[in-house]
């Protein structure tokens, strides 16, 4: 149905019209570059959607009804003649409570600067548009210790290194990096960066890092991506690691990247979790102990086998 | 003509106009409604409503005289307009920053930018690389569902497979949600169990459906309350006392809440202590460090792992 189809973009370009507007008759000389950024709106619609806004007014049309639309060479944008406009529809309520959902997630981040603006946000936008109470942050753990330092980094480019301990290998080393971006997903911080030793680009967690040391030197960023970034990525060299999980134990399936998730009778699953090393995966079926059994690959039974050992040496037994 | 530009007008002209008008008065003052064919315009003025009230656009009917003979058409001011909130830079900055963080476009864009009218936006701009966070594992729509029904104290129904893998369907009064290390909670009133309960919506097997009305919370309910914390939480004074090596103490010091390091042993290794209520829990835990990690005191929990070493071996 091509009629529908037209009327659903008419009404997000409404929708768009009848907030873009009153920013734009409140802040007169808003370039149509920054409007763009703001609203999220391409600059070429955007002037489209303006200059209709300037063939449009009030009946009965007489020269001084127009809405007045002025769009100067650098792009600086006025309206006049736009009064109903200049204050935004009000929110929705969907839209007042995914605002508030979003704030939420924020919040529950430990460590995050912009909390306490955030808050008081939140509080103003409540009760002013009868919000919400139904909806809860609750803030588990602490904030990394070097989080500040981190961010600083992050934000002066500044080439740093840090005293790291990479929980996939265990190991524990300083390497240099140039921080890019800093974000918060499930409860932790993370830091994207390129690893001059490495010559690489990789994400390391803020609470991981035991040390920083910086340098004077700077850098260029090379863009790489922040918040939104998944945070594992496959790759060909993955070992394709086969588990049964038992009950107690299908938290794994839910927790980890995992693929083939077959459910058995009994309640178990079976689910292939792909991972580039096999080191913390032995550690893992350590910890599930009898709620967890290998299916593939063999190999890690053997490094299973030689973890309790190895354990079971520091305690003497 | 764009139908954007008779949307606009239709807009304008209600919410300028005194008083309702009648789809005759619309149709004489707006050519884009106007021509021989009354039954296409009063279509085309059908569509034009339904897309208005997509968006929020409070368009109401009203009786034009008291015998309510004739009805018209009217955008009541009141309803329309964004009340006056006055929000520091910071907070709008916080907001906008919000709004753009997680991993899909949700109603929250659309929201804030309504909210940008009062704000400078030059100044966002230039906070826009700032550190954001990325969202849940929760579809942000049933998360919404969730909150409305909590919101509104609305009773659901849904399918629910539990952390072991049960399944069942739940019969629930919504009273809260919850987001939580990563995941986003409904907390409510389980009928049939007749106890509150919490349920991670990411282990919902079906959509929210709602079961008509609900009931009030408790006085001094808090959602938060009823989330099972981990064993890492600190809940009672026994502390668990833990060597690590130094790439082991790193990862140990960020996933205890509450640890402390007590001294640099001889051979390097890094004595943490930590609260430790559930020594089960607690023993599992541990297990993941291997041989990085030694239990020191207290003797039950250094057993339990001796066993479960045992266990593992045999």
């Amino acid at each position: 149905m091509p009629e529908r189809r037209r009327s659903a973009t008419t009404a997000e370009r409404l929708g768009r019209m009848l907030v873009i507007v009153p920013y734009l008759v409140q802040h007169p000389g808003t370039t149509l570059d920054e409007a763009s950024a703001l609203f999220g709106v391409e600059q070429a619609r955007l002037r489209k959607d303006l200059d209709l806004l300037f063939m449009s007014g009030l009946p009965p049309y007489g020269p001084g009804d127009l809405i007045d639309v002025e769009v100067d060479e650098d792009g600086a944008v006025t309206i006049r003649m736009a009064d109903h406009f200049s204050r935004p529809l009000r929110l929705t309520r969907q839209e007042a409570l995914a605002v508030h959902v979003r704030a939420t997630e924020l919040l529950a981040t430990p460590g995050l600067p912009e909390a306490p603006a955030l808050e008081r946000a939140i509080e103003k936008l409540t009760a002013s548009l009868g919000g919400s109470a139904a909806i809860e942050a609750a803030r588990v753990g602490d904030a990394p210790p070097l989080l500040d330092e981190l961010r600083d980094a992050v934000e002066a480019r500044r080439r740093i290194r840090i005293d790291y301990a990479a929980a996939s290998s265990g190991e524990r080393a300083w390497r240099t990096i140039e921080p890019e971006a800093l974000f918060a997903s499930a409860g932790h911080w993370y830091l994207p960066a390129w690893d001059v030793d490495a010559d690489a680009e990789r994400v390391y967690r803020a609470d991981r890092v035991a040390g920083i040391e910086s340098t004077d030197m700077t850098f260029e960023p090379r863009g790489l991506q922040g918040a939104g970034r998944p945070l594992y990525t496959r790759s060909e060299s993955d070992v394709e690691v086969r588990l049964l999980l038992r009950p107690p134990a299908r938290w794994v399936a839910e927790y980890y990247v995992t693929t083939d998730v077959v459910e058995r009778d009994d309640g178990s699953v079976e689910a292939t979790l792909p991972s580039r090393q096999l080191g913390w995966v032995a550690r893992l079926m350590l910890r599930l102990g009898s709620d967890a059994q290998v299916l593939q690959p063999v190999s890690l039974l053997d490094e299973v086998r030689s973890l309790v050992r190895q354990t079971r040496a520091i305690y003497g037994s | 003509m764009d139908p954007l530009e008779r949307l606009l007008n239709l807009v304008g002209l209600l919410l300028e106009s005194d008083r309702p008008m009648t789809f005759e008065q619309i149709r004489e003052t707006l050519d884009a409604y106007g021509g021989d064919n009354l039954e296409s315009a009063k279509r085309k003025f059908e569509r034009d409503k339904d897309i208005l009230r997509e968006y929020g656009v409070p368009l109401v009917m009203v009786d034009t005289d008291v015998w309510g003979v004739e009805q018209g058409y009217t955008i009541p001011r009141e309803e329309y307009y964004l009340a006056e909130i006055a929000f520091s830079p910071d907070e709008i900055t916080a907001l906008y920053l919000a709004a753009q963080s997680g991993t899909e476009e949700t109603a929250a864009e659309q929201g804030v930018r309504k909210l940008l009218y009062g704000s400078d936006g030059g100044v966002l701009l230039g906070s826009a690389g700032g550190p954001l966070a990325a969202g849940s594992d929760t579809r942000s729509d049933r998360v919404l569902a969730a909150a409305d029904a909590a919101d509104t104290h609305r009773r659901v129904g849904f399918g629910y497979r539990t952390s072991q893998g049960a399944r069942s369907v739940r019969d629930v009064d919504a009273y809260g949600v919850v987001f939580r290390g990563g995941h986003w909670y409904l907390v409510g009133h389980d009928r049939e169990r007749g106890e509150i309960r919490a349920f991670r919506l990411s282990r919902c097997t079906s959509e929210l459906r709602d079961a008509g009305e609900g009931s009030v919370p408790p006085e001094g309910f808090r959602a938060a309350d009823h989330v099972e914390a981990g064993p890492w939480v600190p809940r009672g004074d026994e502390r668990a006392v833990v060597a690590f090596t130094p790439a082991a103490a790193v990862r140990a010091m960020a996933s205890f809440s509450g640890a402390v390091t007590e001294r640099v042993a001889d051979d390097g290794r890094s004595v943490v202590s930590f609260p430790s209520a559930d020594e089960a829990a607690v023993a599992s835990l541990l297990l993941e460090y291997g041989p990085e990690a030694e239990v020191l005191e207290p003797e039950g929990l250094r057993d339990e792992i001796v066993r479960r070493l045992e266990a593992a071996d045999a």
